[in-house]
């Protein structure tokens, strides 16, 4: 099969919970349930399957193979954490056009509540809890406090201009019924949420819990008229500059040009964007070092545009992880599932006009004072 | 002031003993590559420049540069909650590399400021080297 004639078929999303109500496995198979519904296409047709999700090993795509009752030719399990569930599904595009699987459900998930978040990042691995949890780092937030700090104290870029992005991905959604955290909120309500690590408050810092997201990638004819989505290019990578330490750069900038030469088109092309907004500052960055502005300059940026779903840049049209949840694994599909429902024209409330390419992102591998891993990917509809 | 017992500790291996042991008399060491001459942290069995396993630990002054730092008031480890806000910083050690330490929190802290290793007694407190402003 050539380049193309495969693609994204079907999505789904289980519903969000600050709980969880059920086990990781229901949180995956009901999104699963929905991807299939979605892809008119049936559990035993399913012959390739990836897995990102939290507190899932020693279990692994193989295990979940047996799980979901299917015989699979090809399995994947995430290694990088928030940038991966992004990968996964570039893998799998690339494992149906090379006739190693022919149906591909990519799922991603985790089953967990803030209780059960803190618990797992004082161990998220061998550097942070030799190195950071005995200093009482503060988890996330304590990392990227840092990383912010140096980006106001770098570029001169303010408290309210990170507040922007946080209060529009909220104005998105309140259209999305999925999304945890979707009452109004003034930019005055975050400027004053409660301090967690200066200069980080409450509304700063994404919300642990619980559900899943699930992508079915297979041959874009079996896909209804308006209903595929092809990815066009897609980049990942990690340990992006060996070292350093609350860097105010990523990944995404070493792949950048690579990725819209692929793609056969520019920053400027895209109508709507879904960074990892983990952190405003990491969603602000993303927009920096996938070429979106200068870098240093995304406060401007902030100020000269409008970041919801009918926007002059529309970004995280679902709200973003900061108003849905970051639901383990789900953080690095939710941008892919958001972006296939607005090239799908099946946004509703939130949809972008005239969608009809749009880019993604992932990050995550929280290590030593940074994550590791970046992805973006760039999405077109199959017309 | 809780006591050290009661702050999560790194694991004691082989990689990381000469830290963890000259800690507990308030003295830093740092591995350092006899092949490439780079000084690195934290502890691996190898050095993440060249690879080699030509490893030697070296003493130094402690001496750093707060490149940024934080305050935190919400912990996710009950041992620190009795002292919030506690200072998580970035520095930059003379010795060459950046390390992220605690600090103990002082109104004199300021990015582009000078920290120095607490004393040898309250080395005993802390489970890795911890810095006070100079």
């Amino acid at each position: 099969m050539s380049v193309h004639q495969v693609g994204i078929i079907g999505y789904g999303t289980a519903r969000y919970d600050k709980r969880p109500r059920q086990t990781l496995y229901g949180y995956l198979a009901e999104a699963a349930r929905a991807a299939l519904a979605s892809g008119g296409v049936h559990k035993n047709e399913i012959d390739g399957l990836s897995v990102d999700a939290v507190n899932f090993a020693p279990d692994n795509a193989v295990t979940a193979s047996e799980a979901f009752g299917i015989s699979i030719s090809w399995s994947e399990i995430s290694t990088s954490g928030g940038a991966g569930a992004l990968t996964n599904v570039a893998n799998a595009v690339r494992a149906v056009e090379s006739g190693l699987a022919k149906y591909v459900l990519c799922l991603a998930g985790g089953a967990q509540d803030v209780a059960m978040f803190h618990q797992r990042i004082s161990r998220f691995n061998s550097a942070i809890s030799d190195y950071l949890t005995p200093h009482g780092f503060g988890g996330m937030p304590g990392i990227f406090a840092l990383v912010q700090q140096k980006h106001m104290l770098q570029f001169g870029t303010t408290r309210e201009q990170f507040g922007k992005l946080a209060v529009d991905f909220r104005i998105n959604a309140q259209h999305n019924e999925n999304a945890l955290l979707r009452g109004p909120m003034s930019l005055d309500d975050y400027l004053n949420a409660p301090l967690i690590a200066e200069p980080l408050r409450l509304f700063d810092c994404v919300l642990p819990c619980a559900g899943a997201e699930a992508i079915l990638v297979g041959p874009l004819d079996r896909a209804a008229a308006g209903k595929g989505v092809r990815l066009l290019a897609a980049r990942e990578r990690h340990n992006h500059v060996p070292g350093e330490i609350a860097p105010v750069r990523g990944g995404w900038e070493a792949f950048r040009d690579e990725l819209y030469q692929q793609a056969g088109y520019a920053a400027r092309e895209m109508d709507f964007v879904q960074v990892y907004d983990d952190f405003p500052v990491m969603a602000a960055m993303q927009l920096e070092d996938l070429g979106f502005c200068p870098k240093g300059e995304v406060g401007h940026f902030i100020d000269n545009n409008r970041f919801t779903f009918d926007g002059t840049l529309p970004v995280n049209t679902g709200g973003g992880q900061l108003s849905c949840g970051q639901a383990g694994g789900s953080a690095g599909l939710i941008s892919v599932v958001e972006a296939v429902r607005q090239l799908r024209n099946e946004g509703g409330g939130r949809q972008v006009a005239n969608a009809r390419r749009g880019l993604v992102s992932g990050f995550g591998m929280i290590s030593y004072g940074r994550g590791l891993a970046s992805s973006a990917a760039i999405l077109e509809s199959h017309a | 002031m809780s006591n050290a017992t009661s702050y999560p500790t790194p694991a004691l291996t082989e990689t990381n003993r000469p830290l963890l042991e000259s800690w507990r008399e308030g003295r830093l060491m740092l591995q350092h590559c006899t092949d490439c001459g780079h000084t690195f942290f934290f502890p691996r069995p190898f050095c993440p420049g060249c690879w080699s396993a030509d490893l030697q630990w070296r003493e130094h002054s402690g001496r750093a540069t707060v490149v940024a730092f934080t305050r935190i008031h919400r912990h996710v480890h009950e041992s620190f909650r009795a002292e919030i806000p506690t200072v998580l910083a970035e520095i930059a050690l003379e010795a060459g590399p950046s390390m992220l330490a605690r600090c103990v929190p002082s109104d004199e802290l300021r990015v582009g400021g000078s920290v120095r290793l607490v004393g040898a007694a309250d080395a005993q407190r802390y489970p890795l080297p911890t810095f006070a402003c100079d």
